[in-house]
């Protein structure tokens, strides 16, 4: 008798155990998932670095012109627009929808570049 | 694409303010620089060359003003410019302004005063190219053209 209650406790403890690590790991993983994440993109010498970012959706982009005269960040489909960029200034985004985001500076449209989201 | 083809080098995409503006530069450094040979050994046709020069360079930077201005109201949406693109277009009219001060002032010589120059059309000159200088400077330096490596 004794060893049948000592057996159904211990189950019992087990079960709650393994049932509140579970529910640790789940708010763990859903609190890293919540979390924005922000990334930088580097202007400099007349290019973004990295031309291409990817990203997971709910991120911010944050652009840092590193350069010695001004430039812009300007979505391709109208998605986001900077104001001029003087050397040291950002500019962020957050991108909360998955799809890809091609961008150039509209004072050189040859530097272009792109974010994906996923 | 053909470097001939005329419709596309019209419609092309870039900029055209930054294409325009070789030319009241170097029509401009030219005019100068043949009234100061003009001056120094009397020749008229060197004059005649100066004035023609200057009065093309004059009317070359209608364009460029006028594309200027647009690519600051439609690439930027007229933004308020700061720092190198404002100093870019300050320098900009003010070098417009001298040039078509030293078109007029030969224009006038020529129809009223019997093609006599003043003598202080020459720093003024000067004034002007060193602004025209400092103006595409900062051009080429905002296009990219003068990148240090």
């Amino acid at each position: 008798m004794r060893r049948s209650v000592s057996i159904a406790v211990l189950t019992v403890a087990l079960a709650t155990g393994v049932g509140t690590i579970t529910v640790d790991q789940k708010n763990i993983l859903a609190s890293a998932q919540q979390k924005p994440e922000t990334t930088e993109v580097k202007i400099d010498n007349f290019s973004f670095g990295p031309a291409t970012l990817t990203a997971p959706v709910g991120t911010t982009i944050t652009w840092s012109n590193r350069d010695d005269i001004p430039h812009t960040v300007v979505s391709t489909d109208g998605v986001f627009k900077s104001k001029v960029l003087d050397t040291d200034e950002k500019f962020s985004f957050t991108f909360s929808k998955s799809g890809t985001y091609p961008y150039f500076c509209s004072i050189h449209p040859k530097m272009t570049g792109k974010i994906i989201v996923q | 694409m053909h470097p001939f083809d005329l419709k596309a080098a019209l419609l092309a995409k870039h900029a055209q303010h930054v294409v325009l503006i070789h030319f009241p530069i170097a029509l401009f450094i030219a005019g100068v620089a043949f009234d100061f040979l003009a001056q120094w050994t009397k020749q008229r046709v060197l004059a005649a060359a100066a004035y023609c020069n200057l009065l093309a360079a004059a009317v070359a930077t209608v364009p460029v003003v006028i594309t200027g201005i647009l690519a600051w109201q439609w690439q930027l949406e007229g933004q308020r410019l700061k720092g190198v693109l404002l100093m870019h277009l300050v320098l900009g009219c003010a070098s417009s302004l001298l040039i078509w001060i030293v078109a007029v002032v030969h224009l006038r010589a020529l129809r009223k005063l019997g093609g006599v120059l003043p003598g202080f059309r020459l720093p003024i000159e000067a004034l002007g190219v060193a602004l025209v200088t400092l103006t595409g400077h900062l051009g080429g330096f905002l296009s990219g053209v003068n990148l240090s490596n």
